[in-house]
């Protein structure tokens, strides 16, 4: 009798229940919330239901020593969370963003690649903030990036920066890009006035198949020149891009726009879930991440939008820029320029800016990438 | 085209084999030489002996297997590593010490050579001919101190030889205390608005070039349009109900502009809750639903490459 009371109590040890805190509860549950979200509102459901998942699995109170969780060397989840670590799943995402974006709307309208630059002072406003709030430079600038609105770079910036605050910022990244509707509607409708919302912008012009080959290998020279640590997001992204527009390698843009970039998704998505184990999320500095998060991204929808409304200033007909495309320049691609035609549809039902949109939204993608580039070699 | 695709391939997997591995051999130089050992490092036996260090420059793991240490010019192969222990490779920024003890058959890390002053320590690549790294040991170089190689400027590629009076066998010859960068930005821009100005600027900078390059090639390709005669317009017809054809058609009058195709794209998108799939700009692509993929025919065709 002895000896199963004895089992029975070695097994009680060995469960989720007896080893349970209000931590890992408080966590599962916030993955849940994710999830609800997800599939309930449709936010990121890509990102948020694997990261939430991802979340309770990361959770489960266990027995340490099992050697299955995802800090523990050589479990399962270890070896899937070393494409986070070592930071080459992010580089593969953006091989397949860049097989999957069309670059046309920019290069029909090349001027609108500054917005997309100016957008980018949300990521360098957050990194003032946390220098303020007294974060180290490398720290500072991992969460900085955030305001890059981009989960990727975000991944592969702060796993070379500031790896124990990695699970902070990308939760942080994820969720603030979920909530880009909701968090830059009101910042937009705010700082413009009722004429400027209905100004039209001539049709962008359409780009010939030659243009949209250079555009990526004169992109790529361009950008990687200037920044060489930028070069594994940049090389992916305008790589893919080559790889879509080229004409001759189609299978394999289907590839990295399809199931490469789904798989890598899934697993990135999954592991940054887990890696939220409550000792490690759950601290003063993960809070101040979210807020820093938050402001990051109020910071590059203002600037976006405040530098299209300086720039109309200089600009006559025509010319002008609907500044409710400016919070386009925050890199979350499609969401922010589907804000941006949502907002404009409001006011003008026959006002399409979307196409405008996607001009400073894939430049925003570059601008960010080149930002992590800059900060990697100042900081890393 | 086979042909062209085996020549390619041979081509990668000769360069991987051959030059890479070459590239990888002139990363390693000698670090550290210590000829007179009377109060430092101890071998595995217990004895004192001269010895030498070699250091991978490189961020990348070395093997160093095969190639030859001497210290004499003449006889360049000297002491051949054997390539068979696992153990002659150096990682990133990494060193390893070789005993000069006179007996090889000590182990794959004692030389059968002992050093002394006034000779040249030469590395010796696996073709038993090219010179990787050579040091020449003055011949007034005191007992306990070594000549040592260390790493300066921003890069830290750049090496300067010096006698060194603390030896630092098998560690790094440079500041052990140097700063992060992290830290120095700490120390020289506590606020960040050095950083920040200097980021901005450059993140302007490349993408106004960018702007400008691509302004420049879509007025050159206007100009080229404008001059070019107007091509004869063909009407593909397509399975298509007469409600898509009227869509499309009126999309593409000229009368109602590119702004149509956004309209159509959007209005389908809402009605098709995302079933309006649109890879190429200016196409519309309308995904037929598949069913289930358990009874859909063409899963089980075999994809064959082109």
């Amino acid at each position: 009798m002895n000896t199963i009371i004895e089992n029975l109590e070695q097994f009680w040890y060995f469960t989720g229940f007896a080893n349970a805190s209000w931590q890992n509860l408080a966590m599962i549950a916030i993955g849940i919330l994710f999830i609800t979200i997800a599939i309930k509102k449709g936010w990121e459901p890509l990102l948020l239901v694997p990261i939430g998942f991802g979340m309770i699995i990361g959770n489960i109170p266990m027995f340490p020593g099992l050697n299955i969780g995802v800090y523990e060397d050589g479990s399962v989840l270890n070896t899937l969370y070393q494409g986070v670590k070592q930071g080459w799943y992010p580089p593969l995402i953006f091989l397949g963003i860049g097989a999957m974006t069309d670059f046309s709307a920019l290069i029909s309208q090349p001027r609108l690649l500054l917005i997309g630059a100016a957008a980018q002072m949300g990521i360098f406003g957050a990194y003032l903030l946390a220098l303020a709030l007294g974060f180290d430079p490398n720290q500072a600038g991992a969460i900085g990036i955030i305001g890059g609105a981009d989960g990727p770079t975000a991944i592969f910036l702060s796993s070379k920066l500031a790896p124990d605050l990695m699970g902070a910022i990308a939760v942080s990244a994820y969720s603030y890009m979920a909530l880009v509707p909701v968090i830059q509607r009101p910042i937009m409708l705010a700082l413009t006035t009722k004429k400027e919302r209905l100004i039209k912008m001539p049709a962008p012009r359409q780009v010939s198949q030659k243009e949209k080959i250079i555009f990526p290998v004169v992109g790529f020279l361009l950008t990687a020149f200037i920044v060489p640590s930028g070069l594994p997001l940049l090389g992916m992204l305008f790589f893919g891009n080559l790889l879509k527009e080229s004409g001759v390698t189609r299978r394999l843009a289907e590839t990295a726009r399809g199931p490469l970039i789904d798989v890598v998704t899934t697993l990135i998505g999954l592991t940054v879930g887990a890696s939220t184990q409550a000792d490690k999320f759950l601290t003063g500095n993960s809070l101040k991440i979210f807020l820093l998060g938050l402001l990051s991204f109020v910071i590059a929808t203002t600037m976006g939008v405040l530098f299209v409304k300086f720039w109309n200033l200089f600009l006559k007909g025509d010319r002008k820029i609907n500044p409710l495309i400016g919070n386009a320049g925050v890199s979350a691609v499609p969401d922010s320029a589907r804000v941006s035609e949502i907002v404009g549809r409001e006011f003008d039902p026959n006002n399409h800016l979307l196409m405008h949109a996607m001009g400073p939204n894939v430049a925003g993608v570059i601008g960010s990438a080149v930002a992590a580039g800059i900060l990697l070699g100042f900081l890393g | 085209m086979r042909d062209l695709r085996i020549f390619i391939i041979s081509v990668l997997s000769l360069l991987g084999a051959t030059t890479l591995g070459a590239q990888n051999l002139t990363d390693l130089l000698i670090g550290e030489v210590l000829v007179e050992n009377t109060n430092g490092l101890t071998d595995g036996y217990g004895q004192r002996n001269g010895w030498i260090e070699l250091f991978n420059t490189s961020s990348g793991t070395v093997k160093f297997g095969g190639c030859y240490l001497s210290d004499d010019e003449s006889n360049l192969r000297k002491y051949h590593i054997p390539t068979s222990d696992m153990a002659a490779k150096l990682g990133p920024r990494q060193s390893i010490v070789f005993y000069a003890s006179g007996n090889a058959s000590q182990g794959t890390f004692y030389t059968n050579f002992k050093l002394r002053n006034g000779s040249t320590i030469f590395l010796v690549s696996n073709d038993g001919r090219t010179i990787i790294d050579k040091v020449e040991i003055p011949s007034d170089l005191p007992a306990d101190q070594s000549v040592v190689r260390i790493p300066f400027g921003i890069k830290g590629m750049d090496f300067e030889t010096k006698v060194n009076p603390n030896p630092t066998p098998g560690s790094y010859n440079g500041d052990v205390d140097a700063k992060t960068k992290s830290q120095i930005m700490k120390e020289q821009d506590p606020h960040g608005w050095v950083l920040t100005f200097i980021a901005v600027m450059v993140v302007f900078l490349a993408l106004m070039i960018l702007a400008f390059i691509f302004g420049w090639i879509g007025n050159a390709n206007k100009r080229e349009k404008k001059s070019a005669p107007k091509a004869k317009k063909v009407h593909k017809q397509g399975n298509m109900s007469p409600e898509v054809a009227a869509a499309i058609s009126m999309a593409l009058s000229m009368e109602l502009g590119d702004e149509v195709y956004a309209a159509i794209a959007l209005a389908l998108d809402d009605y098709l809750a995302g079933g309006v799939h649109d890879v190429e700009s200016m196409i519309i692509t309308i995904k037929p639903s598949a069913g289930s993929q358990w009874a859909d025919k063409t899963q089980n065709f075999r994809q064959l490459p082109r």
